[in-house]
């Protein structure tokens, strides 16, 4: 039976605009130095530090440093000694988006995440554990649950919009911008706020390591030696608003969001399908969704774990799908961010768009023969770019693209 | 044409279908809890359980309590739908909505770290950690390739996903969507919300007092089909919005009744649990509709955070298919509201709207309408004696 495409069909035209954007991640504190940790091919995964990995395979993450998240302004925010890690997270990358579209006021929040405040609750068993007094535990209970982050950091910059939380393992980050694109392109609101976080945390961290996912080596993602993947932390967002609205009220376009498909694989809960129908019509319909033919595509910015299930799968979609396009995954450089991966790596998609290049896939070796993709192997290379297809997948079988475009497009 | 309500699943420990579930609300039944106690600690608490396996399936046999919830709400709201899994599946889309998710396999998972090292973790565990687990094992069964979202958030998560579900449905394409929300009850989570003062450890739950003395932790699961019309109509989803404080709880809450008019509504099925909330609600309900109908489940049902907006809209539903309303149990003299004590019927009860205040911050509200084509019950009079409280 032929499928309907579930991610919403263009139906009314309403353009929608990306007009403002915030980063934070191991690549750097905000889009300018997210842009040079780009271009100058930064590996910035480095030995784990928060807590033991002594029994694990993998040692390493991307990680976030703490002296200057604790640095960061928390706003209007109340008790800031309480926050989360993730929540400051959300307020720098807020801030930074804020600082571009002060009057931005979403009537809609939309983000993904994996896990919110979850080493709160880790301690927190701990403490329990350990028969210790649980004198703080009810300031960690109250700011464990997956929604706090972002909705501290609404709090924290005068910010009030209801929150949709998805959280659909490591697409998470790329459904919530879908859905939040849906929302503007039907017409139904002019103004969502979208995006994603997650930090490390030790349970998740030993959960890949026991799936022996995550690598003891260097990540290297579509390298026909790789061994899987690093995990990173992160947050993003991104201001998307009614294009021409925004164009009216004379306000910066970043880019233009065009196209979202979504696909849900039942195979398994933790492997694709091999024959890669999940990632291929997620892609497929962000294309229908866009109206663009494969050929539209100038870069994409895969999902590439380096798992090898992920990207001989992810791999064989976009070898099926386009003809020679050039394809990088980021997570080499800053681990895989899981419910933020797919909102750092929109932010990213923009920055290749605004600065012309393709970002690197480092720790490339050698591709693979069958497979046959064009991969920006260990630099970036200057280029012209109009349009960047964005993947991500995760547990649970769930497939997520999007297509961003330059403002110019 | 309007959202409707096309079906409707029910899984909850005072029963697991909506015939049943509800003639025991009538009758002026509740759940009753079991005892629940952990190897790392001395305490025990007491919360309302399921006791029996409600959904069997292969790809359920290493799921945790949720993803059986969760299916088997799914599933019955499908058949109540009349949905054919081959002609409609893929113009279906699902919304799983949940609070806590798995976490009894998550404390499973991280035990074994923390009691004997990270080399002791299951892999075979972690995968059924992740949120949106049960939503996986759902849309296998169900064969759904499209469009499968979970959402997570408080007590308020089933009305933001039946939000989301009507921004879904702006997409023509799609026919029905299935919202589902779960919980799994555990010692660990009766621990924090216990510790964060907001659970009493044995029953009742006695709503709306004015120094509230807690909640009972419940779990189960509910399910929605929406689809283009049908009898009881989705008339508004009121996203709300977030209170930074508890205090401040009653003014969003008061934000979401005007935005929905409950001063014109029949009933109110309200989200009162023992807490603050129950002040809040209160509150927010004498400032904008003082005459209110009020209703909650929760003494009788508990909550089950992450199910409980979802039970709750089930619970006007059948307020408005039947025309009766179910007594509010525990519910002292003290309160200024207007609840029933006896079950009670109103043959003109055509709109409800549902209030959902969550623990941690979030608030919605939503107004459903019987539809004109609606039968009509057996005439029954409101009996004056069973309208309670002043």
């Amino acid at each position: 039976m032929p499928q309907a495409n579930t991610s919403n069909p263009p139906q009314k035209r309403t353009r929608v605009a990306v007009v403002a954007a915030g980063i934070v991640s191991p690549l750097g504190f905000g889009l300018i130095e997210t842009a040079e940790s780009l271009r100058n091919a930064r590996d910035c995964v480095t030995p784990v530090t928060r807590f033991s990995v002594e029994s694990c395979r993998c040692k390493t993450a991307g990680q976030i440093a703490d002296d200057r998240l604790l640095n960061c302004s928390t706003g209007r925010m109340q008790r800031p000694e309480r926050l989360h890690r993730a929540s400051r997270m959300m307020i720098c990358a807020l801030q930074e988006m804020l600082a571009q579209a002060m009057a931005f006021e979403p009537e809609l929040t939309v983000v993904g995440t994996t896990s919110g405040g979850m080493t709160f609750g880790e301690e927190y068993y701990r403490t329990l554990h350990g028969r210790q007094k649980t004198r703080g535990t009810p300031s960690w209970i109250a700011n464990y649950p997956p929604q706090k982050p972002v909705i501290d950091a609404q709090e924290a910059l005068g910010l009030s919009a209801p929150c949709q939380v998805i959280a659909n393992a490591c697409a998470s980050g790329t459904n919530a911008i879908g859905h939040a694109f849906e929302c503007v392109r039907s017409g139904r609101y002019r103004r969502v706020l979208t995006g994603g976080y997650d930090a490390l945390s030790e349970l998740v961290f030993v959960g890949f390591d026991s799936l022996q996912a995550a690598t003891p080596e260097k990540c290297r993602p579509f390298d026909s030696g790789r061994t899987g993947l690093v995990l990173g932390e992160g947050a993003a967002v991104l201001a998307l608003e009614n294009f021409d609205l925004a164009q009216a009220r004379g306000a910066p376009i970043l880019a233009e969001i065009t196209g979202y498909g979504i696909s849900t694989d039942n195979h398994h809960l933790t492997q694709p399908n091999p024959s890669g129908i999940g990632p291929r019509q997620a892609m497929e319909r962000a294309l229908e969704s866009a109206q663009l033919a494969p050929e539209a595509i100038d870069y994409i910015n895969a999902h590439g774990t380096a798992t090898p299930f992920n990207d001989t799968v992810e791999g064989k979609a976009i070898a099926e799908l386009f003809d020679h396009v050039p394809i990088s995954s980021t997570k080499g450089m800053m681990g895989h961010s899981l419910g933020a991966a797919g909102a750092v790596e929109a932010a990213i998609s923009i920055l290749a768009l605004q600065h012309q290049f393709l970002p690197p896939n480092i720790h490339f070796r050698s591709g693979d023969p069958e497979l046959g993709l064009n991969i920006v192997a260990n630099a970036a290379r200057p280029a012209k770019i109009r349009t960047v297809l964005s993947n991500s997948f995760g547990f649970g079988g769930t497939n997520a693209s999007v297509i961003i475009q330059s403002a110019a497009a | 044409m309007s959202l409707a309500i096309r079906g409707m699943g029910w899984i909850t420990p005072l029963g697991a279908n909506i015939a049943d579930v509800w003639s025991k609300l009538l009758e002026g039944k509740e759940a009753t809890a079991e005892t629940i106690s952990s190897p790392i600690s001395p305490r025990t608490y007491q919360a309302f359980r399921i006791a029996e396996s409600v959904a069997a399936h292969p790809r359920l046999r290493r799921s945790s309590a949720i993803s059986h919830f969760a299916v088997a709400a799914g599933l019955a709201a499908l058949k109540d739908a009349g949905f054919d899994s081959q002609r409609d599946a893929a113009r279906t889309a699902l919304i799983f909505a949940t609070s806590n998710g798995g976490v009894i396999y998550t404390k499973r998972f991280y035990h074994d770290i923390v009691a004997s090292g990270a080399q002791s973790a299951s892999p075979l565990l972690f995968p059924e950690t992740v949120f949106n687990a049960p939503a996986s094992h759902l849309s296998a069964i169900l064969g759904i390739t499209g469009a499968s979202y979970t959402v997570v958030g408080d007590g308020a998560i089933g009305l933001l996903a039946l939000k989301m579900a009507e921004d879904l449905m702006q997409n023509e394409a799609l026919e029905f969507c299935l919202v589902v929300g779960a919980e799994e009850a555990d010692w660990l989570l009766c621990d924090a919300y216990r510790k964060w003062r907001l659970l009493r450890k044995t029953p009742p739950v006695e709503p709306f007092l004015t120094s509230p003395k807690g909640m009972i932790l419940s779990e189960g699961g509910g399910a929605i089909v929406i689809g283009r019309g049908g009898t009881i109509e989705i008339e508004k989803v009121a996203a709300g919005g977030n209170y930074p404080r508890q205090k401040d709880a009653a003014e969003i809450l008061g934000r979401v009744f005007a935005e929905l008019g409950a001063n014109r509504a029949d009933i109110i099925v309200a989200s009162a649990n023992g807490t603050f909330i129950d002040l809040a609600e209160r509150d927010a309900l004498l400032r904008i509709f003082p005459g209110a109908l009020v209703y909650t489940m929760k003494p009788a049902l508990g909550e089950s955070v992450g199910a409980s907006a979802i039970w709750q809209v089930i619970v006007a539903a059948q307020a408005l298919l039947t025309h009766q309303v179910p007594p509010v149990l525990h519910s002292r003299v003290e309160s200024p509201l207007q609840t029933p004590s006896a079950t009670m019927t109103n043959d003109s009860m055509r709109t409800a709207v549902v209030s959902a205040c969550g623990l941690n911050q979030q608030v919605a509200g939503l107004r459903l309408t019987l539809g004109a084509e609606a039968k009509q019950p057996a005439a029954k009079t409101v009996s004056a004696a069973t309208m309670g409280r002043f």
